[in-house]
C-alpha cells in the first residue's frame, strides 16, 4: 500500500514538475482560468522533497501581484462556516492537493483524510493599514502533508508586500489599522513561532490541521467564476475529495447568525474558538471542557454550573454561573486581555468584542441552575 | 444632636427614594445610619460578590467615597432589623462594569449582613442591598472599623501595588522582606521599615519587552550586592539593579519562550547565577550567565520534551549529594506522555539525567507546581506533588527513602484533600519545626508524623516572606497582605551571602540543629508556579529554647557552622572558604521588640532578644495621649482596661527605649 502510494506521488511530482515548465511565461493577471476551475491542470510548483520552499512565491499558488491573491488553477478557496477569532485579523484559506489525490471524509467532526502533499494555505491581513489606509499582508501559512505528517511553514510578508518569507521563528509587528467604523486600533500583531503553532495544532504529539471538518465546510459559498456551490461538492467536483460522503452532515451554526438561537451560536464559536486547546489530546486535556461542537450538546461540557478547578479569584463559582456571567470563569477570561487568564491563550490580545456580548447574553439567559 | 441627624438623613433617604434605584443614581453617602424603606429599585446588584447566588430582581444603590485609607464596615446587623433577611454587595468600578471588592449575606445575627473592607482615599465604593431573599425595609451602619478582624490566625493590611504583585524579597539589603509589583514601566516597591508598616517607593524603568505574567524569581544575578527581577512572559525580561539599588536596568532577550515557572539558580556551579524557565510548548531553556553582563541562550538538558508540558521546576538537592538536582512538574492530559513529570539529577559534569522512573516519581498525574521539603525532619527532602486537576491522578504525598520516593499519600490527609491548584508551596506558618503546605485553597497543617490538617485561612498563595519582621511567614495577595499573628514558639532566620558561590546563597542547603532534631532547607529563588518569594531561610523551633549549631553547606562545596546562634533573630551567615566555622556571621537581633497576640483581648505579651527588666511602660493612643502606665512582669501586660483601637507602645529600659503598634479587640 504505501509503495503504491509513493509510486503514485512520484508521477504525481513529475507531472507537477513537468506542467510548472509548461506554463512559462507566466498567464497575465486576469486572463488565467478561474480557480475553481476543475478541469485546468494546476501549475502550482510543489517537489514534496523540497518543501517547504524559502518564498512563498516559489510555489506558483498565485496569479499575478502575489498581493492580489489570486488563486491559480487548482487552489481552491474555502471558508469556515465559523472562524476562529485572531485579533480582528481577516483571512483567505485555501487547499491545494497534487494531481489525482484526494481527500476523504472521516466523520463530521473529525478533519478530513488529507491525501500526502496536501497544502493548506491561509492569508492573514488587515485593510486600512495606517498612516497609508491600504491592505497590509502580514504572514502567509502553510500546513504540507509530508511523509505522512503534517508539517507548518510560515511564510512572512516583507513590508513591500512582494515577497514572504518562510520564517518559524516567530515575531511581532506593531501596527495601526483602522475598521469599518473608521476606530483606530493599535496592535502587536503576533506571528507565531514554530512551538506556537504546535500548541493549538497538535493531537498528543502530532501536528494536525484545525479547521477542515465536514461539519465546518458544509455550507455554500460563492466561487469566483462560478456559481455557489456547497463546499463539500465543491471539493468532490474538484476531485479533492472522494466522493460517497454521508448526505447528512451535522453542521456548525455560523456564530453572528441571528437566525440561528444563541445556544447554537455560542456552542459553534466555543468550538472553533476553543477546543483545539479544549478536547482529548489536546494542550488542555486535563481541563474538564470539551468543546467540540458534538460534545456541546451536553452543558456540562461547557462548565455549566461546574466549579474551576483554579479561580483567579473567588468570585468565580463556576465555569459557567448559569445566569451569571460576572461569575463565570469563562466570561472572565474571554474578556481578559491579561496574557496569562485570557482564552484563548494564544493568537488573541485584544477582546473580541461582539463574542464576549453574545456569551455574556447566552450566560445571563439561563435560569439559575447552579444553585 | 444624633438624633437629629439620624432624621434628617432619613428625611432625605426618602426624598431620594427614586434616586437610589440604580447604579447610576446610587445615593452618596457618609459613615453613618441610613434606612431603607424598599428594597424596590430597578437594577439588581450584579455582579454577586456575596454568598446567596442570582436571583435578585431589585436593589437599593449608594456610594461611598473614602477621605482617609481605613476599614469601613457595612452592617445590618442592628436590634431593630432582627428577623430580616439582608444582603449587601460593596463594588469599585463603573456601572455596568462593576468589579467584585467586599461583600456579605448572612455574616450577622441571624441573615443579617456585616462586611469590613479595606478602602483607599480617593476611592468610590458602590454599596447594593437586593431583594434576593425579602425586599422588607431595614437599617444600615456604615461606619471605620480599626482594624481588620483576625481570621484563623491572619489579619489583612494593605499595601499600594502596580500591576503584578508576584514577589516578596529584601531589595535594600536590610536584612527585612519588602513587597515588589512591577509592570512594563515600573518597579513598585515597599519597602518594610524596621520600625514596622512600608515606605513606597515607585521607579520608572525603560519598557519591559515582557512583563511576569506567568512568574517571577529574584536574585543578584550581576553580582553588585543588589537583587535583580526576572519576569517571565512570552520571554525573559531582566530588571538589573543599579550599584545602589536605586534603579533598574532592562535587559529583554529575543527568544520567544512560553514561560512557565522561573528560577534563579547557578546551574553550571561557576559562582553566577544563571535564569532558567520552564517552557510550556517546548524544551525548556536557560540562559547561561557569563560574568561580563551578557547570558548565553540554550535550550535542551534540562527536560526535553519536544512539546514542552513543563509548568513547576524547583531546584532542590533531593539525594544529598551537595549538587543542586530539579524537578519539574508537568501536566498535558492524562495519557499525553509530555505530563510525566521528571527529576533531573545533576551528574556534577554539567549533565543532567532524568531519574523519576527510577525513584517512583513520574506518572501521568497533571501539576502544576510541587511543594519539596523535608517534611518528617529525617534528613532529606520530601515532596507534595500537587495536583492541577484530578484527571490524571491525585495529590501525591512521597517520603524520600533514600533509594526511592514512596507513596505515603493514603491517610496523609492529602488522600480525602478535594481542592485543585498549580500552587502548592511548603512553609513552616506554625514555627513548631514542621513544613506546611499551602495551596489548593487550605493551609495544611503538619502533624509531624506525615499527616497534615486542614485549615480553612483567609490569604490564598502568593509571594511569602516576614512582612513584619515577627519571625512569622505572611502571605501577600495582590494588595493585601495577610500578617501571620504568629504564636509562643521559637524560630530563626537565616540570611546566606555567598562569596565563593553566588551572593544570595541560592542552592545552599541549611541546616539547623536544635532539641527537637535537625532541620534543613534549600535556598531557592522561585518555588510554586507563579510567585516569588523571600530568599530569607525560615525555621520554627516550636518550644526549643535554643539552637546549637547552623551549618551552611554551599554550592561551592564549603561548609561552615555556626554555633549557638542566637533565637528569634536573623542570623547572616557570609561564605569562608577559609575556616569550618563561619567566622563571618554578623547576629542581627533585628526584632528589638514584639507584640503578640494582634490584637490582643486582655493580655499582650513581649517578646524580645534585650533584659527588659526594670523598664519603664507607657501606653498612649494614636493622638499621643497617655491611657495606661501598666506594670510589666515576665514579659506581659494587663490590658483588659483598654477600650478597643490602636495604641502606642512605648519601653524605656536599659537597653534603649523601644516602640511599637498594637491592637485592643
Amino acid at each position: 500500500m504505501i509503495g503504491k502510494k509513493s509510486i503514485l506521488f512520484v508521477f504525481g511530482v513529475i507531472i507537477a514538475t513537468f506542467l510548472s515548465c509548461r506554463k512559462d511565461p507566466p498567464v497575465e493577471p486576469g486572463s488565467s482560468s478561474t480557480p475553481t476551475d476543475t478541469t485546468a491542470t494546476s501549475p502550482v510548483v510543489f517537489n514534496l522533497d523540497s518543501v517547504p520552499y524559502a518564498t512563498l512565491s516559489h510555489y506558483n499558488f498565485f496569479d499575478g501581484p502575489l498581493v492580489d491573491m489570486q488563486p491559480v488553477a487548482g487552489v481552491l478557496p474555502y471558508e469556515l462556516i465559523t472562524p476562529l477569532f485572531t485579533d480582528y485579523v481577516h483571512k483567505k484559506r485555501y487547499v491545494w492537493m497534487p494531481a489525482g489525490s484526494k481527500a476523504s471524509y472521516v466523520s463530521d467532526g473529525t478533519i478530513l483524510d488529507f491525501p500526502e502533499g496536501a497544502v493548506l494555505i491561509k492569508h492573514f491581513y488587515y485593510d486600512n493599514v495606517q498612516p497609508s489606509n491600504t491592505r497590509r499582508i502580514l504572514e502567509t501559512r502553510l500546513m504540507i502533508k509530508k511523509n505522512g505528517a503534517w508539517i507548518f511553514a510560515d511564510y512572512v510578508w516583507n513590508d513591500e508586500q512582494t515577497e514572504a518569507y518562510y520564517n518559524l521563528s516567530g515575531s511581532y509587528v506593531p501596527l495601526t489599522w483602522n475598521d469599518d467604523g473608521g476606530q483606530s486600533h493599535d496592535e502587536v500583531y503576533r506571528i507565531p513561532s514554530e512551538a506556537e503553532c504546535f500548541t493549538c495544532h497538535k493531537y498528543y504529539d502530532q501536528a494536525i490541521p484545525i479547521g477542515p471538518k465536514p461539519e465546518s465546510l458544509n455550507s455554500t459559498i460563492d466561487y469566483v467564476g462560478g456559481a455557489p456551490m456547497n463546499q463539500m461538492a465543491k471539493w468532490e467536483a474538484a476531485g479533492y475529495l472522494q466522493s460517497g460522503y454521508p448526505a447528512n452532515i451535522e453542521t456548525v451554526a455560523k456564530w453572528d447568525d441571528p437566525n440561528e438561537t444563541l445556544d447554537r451560536r455560542v456552542r459553534a464559536y466555543l468550538d472553533i474558538n476553543c477546543a483545539h486547546c479544549h478536547s482529548t489530546g489536546r494542550h488542555c486535556d486535563y481541563r474538564p471542557l470539551r468543546f467540540a461542537w458534538n460534545d456541546t450538546t451536553d452543558p456540562v461540557n461547557m462548565g455549566v454550573c461546574v466549579p474551576p478547578d483554579d479561580p483567579i479569584n473567588p468570585s468565580q463559582q463556576y465555569i459557567v454561573y448559569a445566569g451569571i456571567k460576572a461569575r463565570s470563569m469563562l466570561y472572565y477570561r474571554i474578556s481578559s486581555n491579561e496574557e496569562a487568564e485570557r482564552m484563548p491563550l494564544m493568537g488573541r490580545t485584544v477582546r473580541h468584542e461582539e463574542a464576549i456580548a453574545l456569551i455574556g447574553q447566552w450566560i445571563d439567559a439561563m435560569p439559575d441552575t447552579c444553585q | 444632636m444624633k438624633r437629629i441627624l439620624l432624621l434628617a438623613v432619613v428625611i432625605s433617604a426618602a426624598w431620594h427614594a427614586h434616586a437610589q434605584g440604580t447604579c447610576a443614581t446610587a445615593a452618596p453617602i457618609v459613615l453613618g445610619d441610613y434606612y431603607v424603606s424598599l428594597v424596590n429599585g430597578p437594577e439588581a446588584s450584579t455582579p454577586i460578590c456575596s454568598t446567596g447566588g442570582g436571583g435578585a430582581t431589585a436593589g437599593r444603590w449608594y456610594s461611598y467615597t473614602a477621605n482617609v485609607d481605613t476599614f469601613i464596615t457595612v452592617t445590618t446587623d442592628l436590634p431593630q432589623n432582627s428577623g430580616i433577611d439582608t444582603r449587601v454587595q460593596v463594588y469599585t468600578g463603573a456601572c455596568g462594569s462593576l468589579n467584585c471588592f467586599a461583600g456579605d449575606d448572612d455574616s450577622g445575627s441571624g441573615n443579617l449582613a456585616v462586611t469590613t473592607f479595606h478602602v483607599t482615599i480617593g476611592t468610590t465604593y458602590i454599596i447594593a442591598f437586593d431583594n434576593r431573599w425579602t425586599d422588607s425595609g431595614f437599617s444600615f451602619r456604615i461606619m471605620k472599623t480599626v482594624p481588620a478582624p483576625s481570621i484563623n490566625g491572619f489579619s489583612e493590611q494593605f499595601v499600594n501595588t502596580t500591576g503584578y504583585s508576584n514577589c516578596i524579597v529584601d531589595m535594600n539589603n536590610d536584612g527585612l522582606d519588602d513587597v515588589v509589583s512591577v509592570d512594563n514601566t515600573h518597579i513598585n516597591i515597599n519597602y518594610q521599615n524596621a520600625a514596622g508598616g512600608f515606605t513606597n517607593t515607585i521607579y520608572t524603568t525603560t519598557y519591559a519587552d515582557y512583563q511576569p505574567s506567568w512568574s517571577m524569581c529574584a536574585g543578584d544575578l550581576d553580582g553588585n550586592g543588589y537583587n535583580d527581577l526576572v519576569y517571565a512572559g512570552s520571554g525573559l525580561t531582566f530588571m538589573l539593579a543599579n550599584d545602589d539599588g536605586t534603579g533598574y536596568t532592562e535587559l529583554s532577550h529575543p527568544q520567544y519562550i512560553f514561560c512557565q515557572r522561573s528560577n534563579l539558580v547557578d546551574i553550571n556551579n561557576d559562582g553566577l547565577l544563571d535564569a532558567f524557565s520552564c517552557h510550556d510548548v517546548a524544551p525548556n531553556v536557560y540562559y547561561l550567565n557569563n560574568g561580563d553582563g551578557t547570558y548565553t541562550w540554550h535550550q535542551g538538558g534540562l527536560g526535553d520534551t519536544p512539546d514542552g508540558g513543563n509548568y513547576g521546576s524547583i531546584w532542590i538537592d533531593y539525594n544529598n549529594d551537595g549538587k543542586l538536582d530539579m524537578f519539574i512538574a508537568k501536566c498535558r492530559g492524562a495519557q499525553s506522555p509530555a505530563s510525566i513529570d521528571q527529576l533531573w539529577r545533576n551528574n556534577g559534569d554539567g549533565t543532567f539525567t532524568d531519574v523519576a522512573p527510577e525513584m517512583n516519581l513520574g506518572g501521568y498525574q497533571q501539576s502544576w507546581s510541587s511543594a519539596w521539603g523535608d517534611f518528617d525532619n529525617d534528613g532529606d527532602m520530601d515532596v507534595m506533588i500537587g495536583a492541577s486537576s484530578f484527571s490524571g491522578g491525585g495529590h501525591m504525598l512521597m517520603r524520600n527513602d533514600g533509594n526511592t520516593f514512596t507513596n505515603i499519600t493514603a491517610g496523609s490527609g492529602y488522600d480525602t484533600f478535594t481542592g485543585t491548584s498549580i500552587e502548592f508551596i511548603t512553609r513552616d506558618f506554625n514555627n513548631d519545626g514542621y513544613l506546611d503546605i499551602l495551596g489548593g485553597g487550605a493551609l495544611m497543617m503538619n502533624n509531624g508524623d506525615m499527616t497534615f490538617t486542614y485549615t480553612n485561612i483567609p490569604a490564598g498563595n502568593g509571594p511569602t516572606g516576614d512582612l513584619n519582621n515577627d519571625g512569622s511567614i505572611d502571605i501577600q495577595n495582590g494588595n493585601s497582605i495577610w500578617i501571620n499573628d504568629g504564636n509562643e514558639n521559637n524560630w530563626i532566620k537565616i540570611i546566606t551571602t555567598g562569596t565563593v558561590s553566588n551572593n544570595n546563597g541560592i542552592g545552599a542547603r541549611v541546616e539547623i540543629t536544635s532539641a527537637m532534631g535537625t532541620q534543613i532547607r534549600d535556598v531557592r529563588s522561585g518555588d510554586g508556579f507563579r510567585y516569588m518569594s523571600s530568599l530569607t531561610t525560615h525555621f520554627g523551633i516550636g518550644t526549643d529554647d535554643a539552637i546549637s549549631n547552623i551549618t551552611v553547606r554551599w554550592p561551592s562545596g564549603i561548609v561552615n557552622s555556626f554555633p549557638d546562634p542566637q533565637i528569634n533573630s536573623t542570623i547572616t551567615v557570609v561564605e569562608d572558604a577559609n575556616s569550618n566555622l563561619a567566622t563571618a556571621v554578623t547576629s542581627t537581633p533585628v526584632v528589638e521588640l514584639s507584640l503578640y497576640p494582634s490584637p490582643a483581648t486582655n493580655t499582650l505579651h513581649l517578646r524580645s532578644a534585650q533584659d527588659f527588666l526594670g523598664a519603664h511602660v507607657t501606653i498612649t493612643d494614636m493622638s499621643g495621649k497617655e491611657v495606661a502606665r501598666p506594670s510589666f512582669f515576665s514579659g506581659s501586660i494587663d490590658v483588659s482596661s483598654l477600650s478597643s483601637g490602636m495604641y502606642l507602645l512605648k519601653v524605656d529600659g536599659a537597653s534603649g527605649t523601644f516602640l511599637s503598634k498594637f491592637t485592643k479587640e
